[in-house]
């Protein structure tokens, strides 16, 4: 009889070895799993892009402001709920006290960071008169309108003088990028921009401790900050460029709040992740399809009415924003001065006027060009389009453009395209102000941004006077007026302005302007 | 053999010249002024005219090229004018990243390759080589992308061991390493059944030459002769494939960087072309390129330390 030599690995069989490594694997996982989630109190925002720097001057719109926001303050702030308006943060009063002058006192006791001392009135001289000033050269001068200075009367308190009035003020100069107050010491210091690795100083609720450039900018709590203190010790605003790759992120647990797709939107109202909430906003970007008014095939007005009624708006809202938006009647969204209710032309497709009107000009089948951005959503309403506009005996053609080169196909200093050009459709960012939707499509910008190239001195006319008229109910009649304009000349078919979904952890109480984008610096725990 | 290294590195600075100067007459000749493209929509044409002329984009294309050597070889890489910092700057913080990923890879796809490919030869005709080769060509066929996805929803949305985004904690080794088992697994996995299959052709020859058979004869250990001898010879195919190898994952690596999320070369090229962000994207390039050029000719030097009768050749 053999005997089996003694062996020091006891006998196991392979379910209890299985077993034994899972266990070990399981174990192994813990402590990583424990030491990556032990970071104190704090959140993490995904961003879409990255912000460029720290000097409002310089500014290239909403994600530099998300940062603004939590490192800066302002003499009032959007204020966070359903409905657009305003409330203090660093004026302890601000009044208009006629149509050109803003009277207002700041808050005393509120302080810079790194011992840059208080926030006084010159501060906000400083901040407001360097982006007006041409030796500057800051792309965001248009934003503070007729501002030309801000007369200090005291440390803490001082007069905004206007040159025309400016509606505006109220809605973007004073809320929005040229509103951050920054420290004019520090700016000086800094040789007149704020273009440091690390702001010199800051006054918002959280201060940048470390850029990670690609990745994230990481916040921690300011102890210098002079109002409610900020509820989370530690802020990551992390840029995730793919909204897919931000709805797994979420998944995951690695952010905390983030805006998804339209596209998965049904999906997670269906089956909600757990400890999860989504909302959806409505949004105030502007998606319209524009045509080429000087195009030689779009020279007779019936043709571009044609197009318009060929182009289905319910059937691309279905397709390319899964229903979840709605059709839109102009570039100026509800709950803002100037929504139009209806569009001039029903949203839906009558193929049979369409049809009438090509006939009517003398053509019986219309070969015509749509360019859309390599973004699913337009290249999705163009095969809509496509599709569709068949039955009014138009063939369309679709070009997909990569952003650099659809950013500037009907621009007239990049070469001779803009000729060529037939249709676009495109998506403009908004404030809450009609002055900044309709300023892109003046004749003056013909070239520039109006790719329509359409032009009516009445519009013209109409947006100056709007700029400096201070009675709402008028300013209404005018914005609505101009978009009548604009649908009445061909050029334009309004699809949607969109919808921001965004999905969030219980855990915290996010704060967010009426179209969704956040504001950061006041989001809480639960 | 001097004179080899010398004919190499001449060779490598030529490739460097001309693919740079060829990717920058590509970039300019496409659609998209960049200054448009940069300053934004409130920019007026003044300031994009002074742009241009601050970027050097109104001279003569082949002015430019010229300006562009002239700066580069004082080793001035330019200024990222979008965000107010040197382009040295952009890079040297995204380049450890993009070096970590590519090198985190190919050290465990090449171990577990040659490994696989060793045992699979040595095993030839049995069912672990079989196993072994079916494994092998079914990673070789998995496409990155769908691994990162899948393995992104697997082990970092389901199970939550590794996270789905960024690099790490600054400062912390084992924050960045755990940072990146995913998108090196991602990108590296094809490059098992590549590797193995190579080793496997090649070690099957080697085995089959007479130095082999003579340290057969004089009865050294199986496993000396198969790992200390004939492994040694048989990887260096394997060496040349890794190196030419590093461009293929460069690639990768900017498609893992956008999927994770993680900063590196890839994500700042990628995000620079779209921004027309010039002075980046040659900069960028221009580290890319030497990069791949500097690993093909490490590659070639390892492989001559490694066969003496390359050696001997010079």
């Amino acid at each position: 009889m053999t005997r089996k030599p003694a062996s020091l690995i006891p006998d196991l069989s392979r379910r209890q070895v299985l077993g034994g490594l899972a266990a070990l694997s399981a174990t192994s996982f813990g402590p990583v799993t424990a030491w990556a989630s032990a970071n104190g109190k704090q959140l993490n925002v995904r961003l879409y892009s990255e912000a460029d720097d720290f000097d409002p001057i310089d500014a290239s719109g909403l994600i530099d402001e998300m940062l603004y926001n939590c490192i800066y303050r302002k003499l009032i702030q959007f204020k966070p709920g359903d409905e657009w308006g305003h409330q203090l943060d660093l004026a302890e009063t601000i009044e208009q006290v006629d149509p050109l002058k803003i009277a207002f006192t700041i808050k005393t006791g509120q302080m810079w960071s790194n011992g840059f001392g208080e926030i006084t009135a010159e501060d906000v001289k400083f901040s407001m008169e360097r982006i007006i000033d041409p030796a500057m050269k800051s792309r965001n001068k248009a934003d503070l309108g007729p501002f030309t200075h801000v007369e200090v009367t005291g440390t803490h308190s001082g007069i905004i003088h206007l040159e025309k009035p400016f509606a505006p003020i109220w809605t973007i100069a004073l809320p929005y990028i040229t509103g951050n107050v920054v420290c004019k010491k520090a700016v000086e210091a800094a040789g007149g921009r704020i273009n440091t690795a690390m702001p010199p100083t800051v006054s918002g609720p959280y201060r940048v401790v470390e850029q990670r450039p690609g990745e994230r900018w990481v916040l921690e709590r300011n102890p210098d900050f002079g109002g409610t203190p900020a509820d989370f010790d530690r802020v990551d605003l992390i840029m995730i460029v793919d909204e897919s790759a931000a709805e797994i992120a979420k998944e995951a647990g690695d952010v905390n709040f983030t805006a998804i797709g339209p596209g998965s939107v049904a999906r997670v109202q269906a089956k909600p992740p757990a400890g999860t909430e989504l909302r959806v906003h409505p949004a105030l970007f502007y998606v319209w399809i524009g045509l080429n008014i000087e195009h030689p095939k779009f020279t007779d007005p019936r043709v571009r009415q044609a197009i318009q009624h060929a182009i289905d708006v319910p059937s691309i809202v279905e397709a390319s924003y899964y229903n979840v938006a709605e059709p839109s009647t102009g570039i100026i969204a509800p709950g803002l001065i100037g929504h139009r209710k209806a569009s001039l032309i029903p949203p839906q497709a009558d193929y049979a006027k369409a049809r009438a009107l090509l006939t009517e000009a003398g053509i019986d089948r219309l070969e015509i060009t749509l360019n859309v951005l390599n973004n699913v959503i337009f290249t999705t309403a163009a095969q809509v389009l496509q599709a569709t506009m068949v039955q009014a005996g138009i063939d369309l053609k679709i070009e997909v453009h990569e952003s650099g080169s659809f950013w500037t196909l009907g621009v007239a200093s990049d070469g001779d395209r803009w000729k060529t050009v037939e249709l676009v459709m495109k998506r403009f960012s908004m404030t809450p102000d009609p002055f900044y939707a309709t300023a892109w499509f003046t004749t003056a910008e013909i070239g520039n941004w109006n790719w329509e190239r359409f032009s009516n001195a009445e519009f013209d006319a109409l947006h100056e006077a709007a700029m400096i008229e201070t009675d709402s109910a008028k300013r209404d009649t005018m914005y609505q007026r101009m978009q009548d304009l604009m649908e009445e000349s061909g050029g334009y078919r309004f699809i949607t302005h969109g919808v921001t979904p965004n999905l969030y952890d219980t855990s915290i109480i996010p704060a967010t302007r009426p179209d969704g984008i956040p504001l950061v610096q006041y989001f809480r725990a639960a | 053999m001097l004179k080899y290294i010398a004919q190499r590195l001449a060779l490598a600075v030529c490739i460097v010249l001309v693919a740079t100067s060829a990717l920058y007459a590509v970039m300019v000749s496409l659609p998209g002024d960049p200054t448009t493209v940069l300053l934004g929509p409130r920019s007026t044409p003044e300031m994009r005219a002074d742009f241009r002329a601050q970027m050097g984009l109104d001279e003569p294309l082949p002015m430019q090229i010229v300006n562009l050597w002239g700066r580069l070889l004082s080793g001035d890489l330019g200024t990222d004018y979008a965000r107010n910092r040197s382009v040295a700057s952009a890079i040297s913080a995204a380049l450890p990243h993009t070096v970590a990923l590519v090198f985190g890879a190919i050290s465990w796809s090449a171990t577990l390759g040659i490994l696989l490919g060793a045992f699979s030869a040595d095993q030839r005709g049995g069912w672990l080589d079989r196993i072994t080769g079916v494994l092998s060509v079914g990673l070789l066929a998995a496409p990155s992308f769908v691994v990162a996805l899948y393995s992104l929803l697997i082990f970092g949305v389901t199970l939550r061991w590794f996270p789905t985004i960024g690099a790490g904690e600054t400062g912390s080794l084992g924050s960045r390493i755990w940072h990146l088992v995913l998108p090196s697994f991602a990108i590296g996995i094809s490059w098992v059944g590549y590797v193995a299959r190579i080793v496997r052709a090649s070690m099957l020859e080697t085995l089959g030459e007479s130095y082999i058979r003579t340290a057969r004869a004089f009865g050294l250990p199986r496993r000396v002769v198969i790992y200390n001898y004939a492994l040694r010879v048989a990887i260096l195919p394997a060496v040349q494939v890794l190196g030419v190898g590093i461009g293929g994952m460069l690639s990768s690596a900017v498609f893992a960087e956008i999927v994770f999320s993680r900063p590196g070369l890839g994500s700042l090229i990628y995000e620079s072309v779209s921004g027309r962000n010039y002075p980046v994207v040659m900069g960028a390039m221009f580290v890319a390129i030497a990069f791949f050029v500097a690993c093909t000719l490490i590659a070639d030097l390892v492989n001559i330390a490694l066969d003496p009768r390359q050696r001997n050749r010079g």
